[in-house]
Formats: C-alpha cells, sequence, structure tokens
C-alpha cells in the first residue's frame, strides 16, 4: 500500500494541558506548529536510542527506547551494577545538555524548612560529600509475570540495579535550611523534566512524596558509579531515597519540600498505586517501599546448558528497607532448599548483597529459585496480584530453568 | 468450458481482492488521520511512517506491541498518556482503527 504521509500542524500542548475535547483539538489543529520536545532519538550505531548510546547494547533488552531492560545475566557480579548495563525507564524525555545549561549553576529549592532557600550545585558540593549505595528498582519489575498482561514495559527481573551515589545528604541541606517544618508529614521532590514538554505540569510533573522520616537516609546525588550523573539517569542532581521504588528517585530535581499533604500531581495521586485487578484510585497505597526479593543470575536461560558436575549458582538479594538476612536457594523448584552463602563486601542495607551456592549437579533439567528473608518478612512464593504490576518479589515467578549437560 | 468457469473464478477472486485492498487502505487512512489528526497521538510519539516526530511517549517503531496492547493502552492510557477511550475522547471504533493502523505501519 502507498504510504501517505499528512504533515503534523497541531497543538500537544493545547491536547494535554486538560480539558481538550474532540472539538477542541480540531479547533487547534491547523495552525500551531510543534516546535519543541522533538525526538531526540534516532537510534544510535548500536540500535540504541541517541541518548544512551554509550550503553552495553549487548546487555539490555529494549522494550522501546523509554523503557530498556538489563539482561538476567548482566546485572554486574561485581556487586555494582555498570553504567553502561543500567536500565532506563523514563516518564518524561531526557533533558539535554542545552536544557540543562551549566550543570553548576543547577538550582533545587528547598521549602518546607525554617529557612528556605536555593542552592546551585556548586553550593551543595560544598555543603557536604557523602557516598553511599543503594538499589535502584522499578516499581513495575517483574511486571512481565503476571498473567493479566499489565499496560507498561513488560520487565522481568532488569529494572533494577545496585549503584553507588555520591552527593550531599538530605540531613545536611535540612540542618542548612534551620531544620524542618513541625507540622509537615511528608518529603515532596519535584523534577522540572517535564518543563521543555511545556506540558500541563499536574499531567506530567514527575512530584514524588514520601514519608518525612525518609530524609534523614536520603542524599540529592550528583555522581552516579564514579562519574557525573548522567543525564539518562537524572543529571545533573538527583533525589535519591534509599529503600524505595525508583518513581521516588526523582530525575532532574528541581525542588525538595516538605509538606502537610501529598503531592496532587496525576504521577502521585493516581499513578504508581499498588491496587485490585480491575480498580484504581489513590485510595490505594503508593510504590514506596521496596519489599524484599531476589534472583539467581547465573546460571540462566540465557547463559546456555551447563555442564555437569560442579555448580556456582550465584544471584542478588535485597532486604527493602531493612537488611537482608538470609537467602535459600532450590534446584527442584521449592521442593527443597540450601542456605546460600553471602559474598563481597557489605555495602549497607539500602544495597543488594550477592549470593552463591556451590553444589553438584548431574545431566538433567532444573528448576533454580532463590528465597531471601530480611528477619520480618521473606517472599512470598506468589506475586501479589494487582492491577498494573507492582512490587512482584513471589520467588516462583522469578525461579529460572536450566539444562545440565 | 471449463477454461470459462476457471476465468469467472479468476474474475471474482480478483474482484474480492480488490475489495478488500480498498478497504484496508481506507482504513489505514483513517487510522493515519486519527493518529496525526483527531487523537493527536503524533504529537507524543514517532512514528515514521506517519512522519510523526513527538517525543514524550515511547518511538512507535521501536516499540514491541500487539493490536490488542495498544487498544488496551489508548484505552485506558498510561502515565501522562490520557486515556482515549475512558475519557471519550475517541471512539471503540476509532481505538480499533488507529491500533491496527500504528500496528501495520510501525518500523516501516
Amino acid at each position: 500500500m502507498k504510504k501517505r504521509i499528512k504533515k503534523l500542524n497541531l497543538s500537544r500542548r493545547n491536547f494535554l494541558t486538560g480539558t481538550a475535547t474532540l472539538a477542541g483539538v480540531a479547533a487547534t489543529a491547523s495552525f500551531v506548529p510543534i516546535t519543541i520536545a522533538k525526538a531526540n532519538h534516532s537510534e544510535g550505531k548500536k540500535g540504541l536510542p541517541d541518548f544512551i548510546s554509550w550503553k552495553d547494547r549487548d546487555a539490555l533488552i529494549v522494550h522501546s527506547d523509554k523503557g530498556i531492560e538489563t539482561h538476567r545475566s548482566a546485572i554486574g557480579e561485581s556487586l555494582i551494577t555498570p553504567n553502561r548495563n543500567i536500565y532506563i525507564r523514563n516518564n518524561m524525555p531526557t533533558m539535554t545538555d542545552e536544557q540543562i545549561g551549566n550543570r553548576m549553576d543547577w538550582k533545587v529549592s528547598i521549602e518546607g524548612v525554617k529557612n528556605p532557600k536555593t542552592f546551585t550545585l556548586a553550593q551543595l558540593q560544598k555543603l557536604g560529600h557523602e557516598t553511599m549505595a543503594t538499589i535502584l528498582q522499578c516499581s513495575g519489575n517483574g511486571r512481565g509475570f503476571f498473567k493479566h498482561k499489565p499496560r507498561g514495559s513488560q520487565w522481568k527481573t532488569g529494572a533494577a540495579a545496585c549503584v553507588l551515589w555520591t552527593g550531599v545528604p538530605m540531613k545536611t541541606v535540612v540542618e542548612a535550611c534551620g531544620g524542618i517544618n513541625g507540622d509537615t508529614v511528608f518529603m515532596t521532590s519535584a523534577g522540572i523534566d517535564h518543563q521543555p514538554t511545556g506540558l500541563d505540569p499536574k499531567k506530567a510533573m514527575i512530584e514524588r512524596s514520601v514519608p518525612k522520616k525518609v530524609f534523614k537516609d536520603a542524599m540529592l546525588a550528583w555522581e552516579m558509579n564514579g562519574v557525573p550523573l548522567p543525564n539518562a539517569h537524572g543529571g545533573p542532581l538527583r533525589m535519591v531515597t534509599p529503600g524505595y521504588f525508583g518513581i521516588n528517585n526523582v530525575k532532574h530535581l528541581g525542588k525538595v519540600a516538605f509538606t502537610t499533604k501529598e503531592s496532587s500531581v496525576k504521577y502521585m495521586k493516581s499513578s504508581y498505586r499498588i491496587s485490585p485487578i480491575g480498580k484504581k484510585g489513590s485510595q490505594y497505597p503508593s510504590c514506596w517501599e521496596m519489599p524484599v526479593k531476589s534472583w539467581v543470575t547465573r546460571p540462566t536461560d540465557e547463559t546456555g546448558t551447563v555442564k555437569a558436575g560442579k555448580v556456582q549458582i550465584v544471584g542478588v538479594a535485597m532486604g527493602g528497607t531493612k537488611k537482608v538476612r538470609s537467602v535459600k536457594v532450590s534446584v527442584d523448584g521449592g521442593k527443597s532448599w540450601k542456605k546460600a552463602k553471602f559474598i563481597g563486601p557489605n555495602l549497607g542495607k539500602y544495597a543488594w548483597r550477592q549470593f552463591v551456592l556451590e553444589t553438584t549437579l548431574s545431566a538433567g533439567t532444573y528448576n533454580i529459585a532463590s528465597l531471601a528473608s530480611n528477619g520480618s518478612d521473606k517472599q512470598p512464593e506468589l506475586r501479589m496480584e494487582n492491577r498494573r504490576g507492582y512490587a512482584h518479589n513471589g520467588w516462583k515467578d522469578h525461579s529460572v530453568n536450566i539444562t545440565v549437560v | 468450458m471449463k477454461i470459462l468457469k476457471f476465468l469467472l473464478i479468476v474474475f471474482f477472486i480478483s474482484l474480492s481482492g480488490n475489495f478488500e485492498s480498498f478497504s484496508d487502505e481506507a482504513m489505514m487512512k483513517k487510522g493515519l488521520e486519527i493518529f496525526n489528526e483527531t487523537a493527536a497521538c503524533a504529537a507524543c510519539h514517532v512514528l515514521k511512517a506517519a512522519g510523526s516526530e513527538g517525543n514524550i511517549g515511547p518511538n512507535l517503531d521501536t516499540v514491541t506491541m500487539t493490536v490488542e496492547s495498544v487498544k488496551e493502552m489508548v484505552t485506558y492510557g498510561l502515565g501522562v498518556m490520557p486515556a482515549f477511550g475512558e475519557g471519550e475522547i475517541l471512539t471503540k471504533e476509532e481505538i480499533e482503527i488507529v491500533s491496527q493502523y500504528v500496528v501495520n505501519v510501525a518500523n516501516k
């Protein structure tokens, strides 16, 4: 069929700023050209969008140009996930160098404190300095296992990474502002990556509220795994909320406010709510604290057949907001379990631990599962069914089948 | 006689084929119109076949999708993407047509 390409000539801004009706769209459709937020992703040489052409294509599964997953076997076997392997999940287009300008002049305002202030990145870097490891995990990591096929990227295990952040502790920033106002309940962080799009902030701004207590361990980070925070991961400044799902780690950070109420933007009020299948609404819990979770990273179905004999079963385990205490591994689909050994450095309760179980396997097929505990909670066998496929930590779906020859 | 019968069959097959391609073409044209104008999908998505360069949502030439998954997404929305069905911006028929269109032309 011959392609018929019509010239686009309409207003996205009017359409998405609220009450657009069909007639409204038609009325604006003929005279307002789009001049902003055009695609910056013509696909790099390696088949990745231009803005992340520096990533390792072989380590990644491309669901879309804004949803890119790390292969189960490419999560990194040295505790920290290399930047080139880390997943991408962006609700807004990544800001460009031109939009960001001089990185040292990037501004973040602090409100809901005794003395509200605006800091540049240069000023923050003089205020304090700390490094910590946390797990960055998309709320929908594991969505690909849900049988009702929720909308969104079908992540299996790879929308997660263990990252070393360097920045200034939020606690230090709060002290520099004279302390938090007494009647506040939430720490609300807002990004400014919606601004270049011209979209209605109520619908497009990534503003996330978390319980106020999170500030004690939170960080305003400008470096990620030893390099300046890449734009694609929210550079030059990002909120890091340890133990909380990725969406709360707001990118391109422009404001942190201590507030009495949760933000009323769509990304807080209605998106990222864990509701039963067929139901939705702000009355359901937000994607906040991550649950205890683990998965095997080697051997997997991605790494081919395994030679019979001694086998090292390797994986990662996280405790959520608590320290992970133990991991058990099963090679028979959960009928029997053996305690695995933690290896590598312990980078604190918000980082994951690597584990290994050395075992001997003869020829055959095996279902390998891991089950982590943080002392008070352990992974359930099954997923918690929910509408959007969030917060999956059931061990059964995360198991892998391998063939030993 | 056999030749005449054969020619008649060929004629009718060819007629039905023409009808089908006419119908497909009309649907694709309507799908393009919905994509670029009625629903303004083009404002937020790249789709080479439609000449669109929006960079808010995913590049549709890179997404793995089915007609069903697109219909679901268009009907209920996701994040900043409006719920075109729930919001009664598009009719069910329009959602069906634009979803068929997108899946048919993506990455072409």
